[in-house]
């Protein structure tokens, strides 16, 4: 536990965490200090004087509360008026050469400049001059659009690609009222977390090309969840919407703050790998090429498996834990060896020093854990053993087509449960559809080792069901997630003290020893 | 201020000569950080070539180790970096305070009228090119034009044109 | 009224030669100085009463006892010579005229603040006098009074020259610092100040040309012999530049504390071609204008200053005659502080520009009561709300104007109205 201290803001008692400045600390109280440049992952860079507070007997009485550390004692004035008319005066000079073109801009509803308007000015612009001209519409590269009317001039965004992906593509030229964001003549952003800048800008400047004009955000429902793109696990919010007679369909991803996965900031890749939720996916029950009913195709995939004589399961190292725990059990109802193999999913080289890893799988650590085997040899052994093949939306082609493998599969009868269509399942005689990540909830170990929980966020008209409930009509015992955590809590030492519905935001980073991967 | 930003390319690559390569050199272990080189980078560029080309801006950066949009941060900063071709006698009339009390406005509009150039501009042989610069630091020997450098004080119309005649 | 003391070496021919400076007595106080003990030099400057020539006044001496002691860093001197404050000139003169002065000021400061590596930052625009200031340097490292040892004493300095490239902002000293780091002359935040945290990270003395030019006096005579010129608190000389509307106008060295008056009139020649006075901006652009009859009453240092509500400033005099357009000069203020904005705070970046529009739109006779009023209402808006003080730079003198000439203003408005 940090350290508290005690000081007053307009008079009241507040205490508040030591160490941060006035904007962190007081944020945590519910004390909102309005400013633009400030980020906690950028630092306090003082430019857009919006924090200006009061310090009753201070010198100098006036500071920026991005600048300024809480102390004990310390007499913060916020609502003086004297501080509110700064508020109102920062503001007034942020918009006199704004184009105030709120209706067509992305950021209205997200909009800091049109939410200080709201809560300091509201008074109508005095502006009776030219206002300054600069570009519109400028293509910085990786998708991000920038207006140059609309920045503030906050520097977030060329502080982010100096401090922290440390590309630098972008810079402040000229000076005074001339000053604007630009890139260097033919070297656009290239780095691949570029589109945190869009987050980053706290008004419209930055905008995403991929998600301009497609929807206002105010209609968004804004979900929080776990990127499944790589083992990082980033901490996202899913932000979907269903408009009247359509379906529920995923508009964007943005990053969730959480320090111990991935701070404040996803990966490019991540943040567009909503589209794979939206696209692409299998809708329809079939039986040899044949649609046919959910619970034909059930009990069709029931009558295979009981007929045969040595099936081979193979699970999704993108899947929870609880729905592999939930195969791990169907697996041994019927006999089958089950892998996890997932070679694939691992792209060496791919990662990085930052967010990104070279494994794409989501929950590799749960099959870990849970003892499933991933090896190649082990599988390839029992693919050539096997009489039933069910493939459990684990994509075999996700790095390219694997000769071998396809070779075997050719000569075997199989089975898909997926949630997309894809090469690796078109050769399956039964295909089942199943929801995806952003539709059912669960639990995930990322690469580090830390569990964390998301919640289902989109309800689509076709829903296919989660995984879990059809290991449950296949026969299995698991009912629903929260049934299969004694079974996990059991099996893996780790988990053993971990209640599901109490997962803090953050997740918890399991302790794992040499005797904590025990597989029963 | 306008918009500085926009560079001109020259099409061909740029670097420093064997005097200016040398002046680098010297220069650079006088510094702890690398990056305290792009100032004296950029007047070393704008010497050689008498102003300072994209392909100049990028040369730099690479030489020092730094990004190019920071080097562009402070080539459009600060005014004295030309980022396109000047003439060959470059004109800066103070235009501030003292210089203006005593009559700056006579040899700007002299060079408007007479010569034909705007502040900014060059005329069409390249000969002169001008810009009206903020105080030059000579406030009492006002007004002051500087040419190639050169201070020229105690301005006057009559005393500008003669200076402008010598010049070839 | 004249004094020689900066200035003793400015009318001999080719005194910014070694040779010939040397005779005059350049670099005579080094074997003084290493006779002292660090401690010693900086007791005798603030005994001295030596005040920041920058602008801003303050108290050298004590300004270097800020440096934190023990530090495993470097120490470092930067010496201020950006000069850009409209209506200043005096340091011009002793780069070109005595460079000596300088290095040896130099050589005095880095030994009592323990500095091994002084950077001089000069205006870009002042390219004949880096030229003369470089010549000196390589002079001096020639003749061993900089590099491995200074005069055969037992300290290592360096001395290196960074150019400016047309930026007026870099005259304060923390946007003068990012510059020397490679970085856009933008002002940092204070705390921490540069004695604490300055350039690259280290501790930091600014000082400008003037201040520590005056050192070789002051170690050399002593501090009494300095104190005896200017008033008590205001003590020594100062290169103070004259210009706009005089008969004389040029740089001229003076005992602080003179009549303002008295020193137009007679080492100024008077308000030339026989015309009366408007108004006197004392102490470089941005000090706020003083009218005739203030001007019968203020002397020339920091309290008299003060009192009548301007400054002492860089003490860059201009002499306003009765034909001045104040609204023209206020537009031709404006207009260059604007275009000297670095551009990083909100209300001066977008804030002056305004201010220019304004003061525009009434020259051009469209303007109305309602637009003085806001013009007065954004220099209270702009002004401390910035890291830096250049908005106030700004805002502080058109607010004079503004106060004392609004008639003026006024006049313009009425010609529309009508």
């Amino acid at each position: 536990m940090a350290e508290m201290v005690k000081l007053f803001v307009n008079g009241q008692e507040v205490e508040v965490e030591s160490g941060k400045n006035l904007i962190d600390a007081l944020k945590v109280v519910g004390i909102e200090i309005p400013h633009f440049c400030y980020h906690p992952a950028l630092g306090a860079d003082g430019n857009c004087r919006m924090c200006l507070v009061g310090i009753e007997d201070g010198r100098p009485p006036i500071v920026p509360a991005c600048k300024t550390p809480v102390q004990a004692g310390m007499k913060v004035l916020l609502d003086a008026e004297h501080i509110k008319k700064i508020q109102h005066d920062v503001l007034e000079f942020e918009l006199i050469n704004h184009p105030i073109d709120c209706p067509v801009c992305d950021q209205a509803g997200e909009c800091s400049l049109q939410d200080y308007y709201m809560k300091y000015s509201l008074d109508d612009s005095r502006m009776r001059v030219d206002q300054v001209a600069k570009a519109k519409r400028m293509d910085f590269g990786c998708g991000v659009v920038h207006d140059q009317e609309r920045c503030v001039l906050c520097a977030r965004c060329v502080r982010f690609t100096r401090q922290i992906t440390k590309t630098g593509e972008l810079g402040i030229v000229n000076r005074t009222d001339a000053a604007r964001v630009t890139i260097f003549p033919g070297r656009p952003l290239n780095n691949r977390y570029a589109l945190n800048i869009v987050d980053l800008c706290p008004v419209g400047a930055m905008t995403s090309q991929d998600f301009r004009f497609r929807q206002r955000v105010w209609f968004l429902k804004k979900d929080a969840s776990i990127c499944h793109g790589c083992s990082r696990g980033c901490n996202i919010y899913i932000d979907h919407h269903r408009e009247k007679y359509k379906d529920d369909i995923i508009y964007r991803f943005r990053p969730r703050t959480n320090l111990l996965v991935n701070g404040y900031f996803i990966c490019d890749a991540g943040r567009l790998s909503y589209k794979e939720e939206n696209e692409n996916r299998q809708v329809t029950s079939l039986i040899e090429g044949r649609q046919a009913p959910f619970d034909e195709t059930i009990a069709a995939i029931r009558q295979k498996l009981d007929q045969a004589r040595k099936p081979l399961i193979l699970i999704s190292p993108d899947c929870s834990l609880e729905q592999m725990w939930a195969v791990r059990r169907v697996s041994t109802l019927y006999g089958a060896s089950l892998s996890g193999f997932s070679d694939a999913y691992v792209k060496a080289g791919d990662g990085d020093d930052f967010l990104i890893n070279d494994d794409k799988a989501a929950n590799r650590r749960g099959l870990e854990l849970l003892g499933i085997k991933t090896d190649r040899k082990s599988f390839i052994e029992a693919l050539q053993k096997t009489d039933l093949f069910v493939n459990f939306n684990n994509d075999l082609h996700f790095s390219g087509v694997d000769e071998e493998i396809d070779a075997l599969l050719g000569t075997v009868q199989s089975i898909a449960v997926c949630s997309h269509q894809r090469d690796v399942f078109k050769t399956a005689s039964i295909i089942l559809p199943i929801a995806s990540y952003s539709e059912y909830g669960g639990t995930i170990i990322n690469q580090d080792y830390v569990l964390q929980a998301f919640a289902k966020a989109v309800v689509k008209n076709e829903a296919g069901k989660d995984m879990l409930e059809v290991t449950r009509l296949l026969g299995g015992a698991v009912i629903d997630a929260r049934h299969a955590w004694p079974g996990i809590r059991k099996s893996v030492a780790c988990l053993a003290d971990v209640d599901p519905a109490a997962i803090p935001a953050e997740g918890i980073k399991l302790q794992t020893g040499e005797d904590a991967n025990v597989g029963a | 201020m306008s918009d500085r930003s926009q560079l001109i390319s020259t099409g061909e690559s740029f670097a420093f000569d064997a005097e200016r390569d040398a002046e680098f050199e010297r220069l650079v272990v006088r510094y702890p950080i690398r990056e305290s080189m792009i100032m004296p980078a950029l007047w070393m560029a704008q010497e050689q070539a008498g102003w300072i080309s994209a392909e100049a801006i990028e040369y730099i950066a690479d030489r020092i180790g730094t990004f190019p949009a920071k080097v562009l941060e402070l080539a459009t900063f600060y005014t004295m970096y030309q980022l396109k071709p000047v003439g060959r006698y470059h004109i800066c009339v103070c235009r501030t305070l003292s210089c203006w009390l005593r009559g700056k406005q006579d040899i700007v509009d002299y060079l408007a009228d007479e010569i034909g150039i705007k502040p900014g501009e060059m005329t069409e042989d390249g000969k002169f090119s001008f810009e009206e610069v903020e105080c030059l630091g000579h406030c009492g020997t006002a007004p002051v034009v500087q040419i190639n450098g050169e201070f020229h004080e105690e301005m006057d119309l009559k005393k500008f044109k003669a200076l402008l005649a010598t010049l070839t | 009224m004249e004094v020689k003391i900066l200035s003793a070496k400015f009318g001999i021919e080719n005194a910014h030669l070694l040779e010939v400076a040397k005779q005059h007595g350049a670099y005579q106080t080094l074997d003084k100085l290493f006779s002292m003990t660090p401690e010693q030099v900086i007791d005798e400057v603030k005994n001295s009463g030596l005040r920041g020539r920058g602008g801003a006044g303050f108290p050298a001496g004590v300004k270097w006892s800020f440096l934190p002691k023990g530090l495993d860093k470097p120490v470092y001197l930067t010496v201020n010579s950006d000069e850009s404050e409209p209506a200043t000139f005096k340091d011009r003169h002793i780069l070109v005229k005595d460079p000596h002065m300088l290095i040896e000021g130099i050589i005095i400061c880095c030994y009592a603040i323990g500095c091994h590596h002084a950077y001089i930052y000069i205006r870009g625009e002042y390219t004949t006098q880096v030229r003369a200031l470089q010549r000196a340097i390589d002079e001096a490292y020639e003749a061993g009074y900089l590099g491995e040892t200074v005069a055969g004493h037992e300290f290592q300095l360096d001395v290196t020259v960074h150019r400016g490239a047309g930026a007026y902002i870099c005259g304060e000293e923390t946007a003068l610092l990012e510059s020397i780091e490679g970085k856009k002359g933008q002002p940092r935040s204070k705390p921490p100040f540069p004695a604490v945290v300055g350039l690259y990270d280290s501790p930091t003395i600014i000082n400008n040309v003037q201040t520590i030019a005056s050192l070789p006096y002051i170690i050399w005579e002593g501090a009494d012999a300095y104190k005896q010129y200017g008033t008590e608190r205001s003590p020594g000389t100062h290169l103070f530049g004259i210009s706009g509307h005089v008969n004389k106008p040029g740089m001229y060295e003076l005992p602080l504390g003179l009549p303002l008056l008295e020193v137009i009139d007679t080492v100024a020649g008077g308000v030339w071609k026989g015309r009366s006075l408007k108004g006197v901006i004392p102490g470089g652009s941005s000090t706020p204008v003083l009218t005739p009859e203030e001007v019968k009453t203020v002397t020339l240092d920091y309290e008299s200053m003060a009192a009548h509500k301007t400054m002492f400033g860089s003490g860059g005099i201009v002499v306003l005659d009765e034909t001045v357009d104040i609204v023209e000069l206020v537009k031709n203020l404006i207009d260059f502080y604007h275009h000297e904005s670095c551009g990083q705070c909100t209300p001066c970046r977008e804030g002056l520009g305004w201010m220019l529009k304004i003061v525009e739109k009434i020259l051009a006779g469209n303007g109305s009561v309602a637009d003085i009023d806001l013009l007065r209402e954004l220099c209270d808006n702009i002004e401390m709300k910035t890291v830096c003080v250049l908005s106030a730079a700004c805002t502080m003198p058109v607010r004079s104007y503004l106060n004392k000439f609004r008639h003026e203003f006024e006049a313009y408005v009425a010609d529309t109205a009508s």
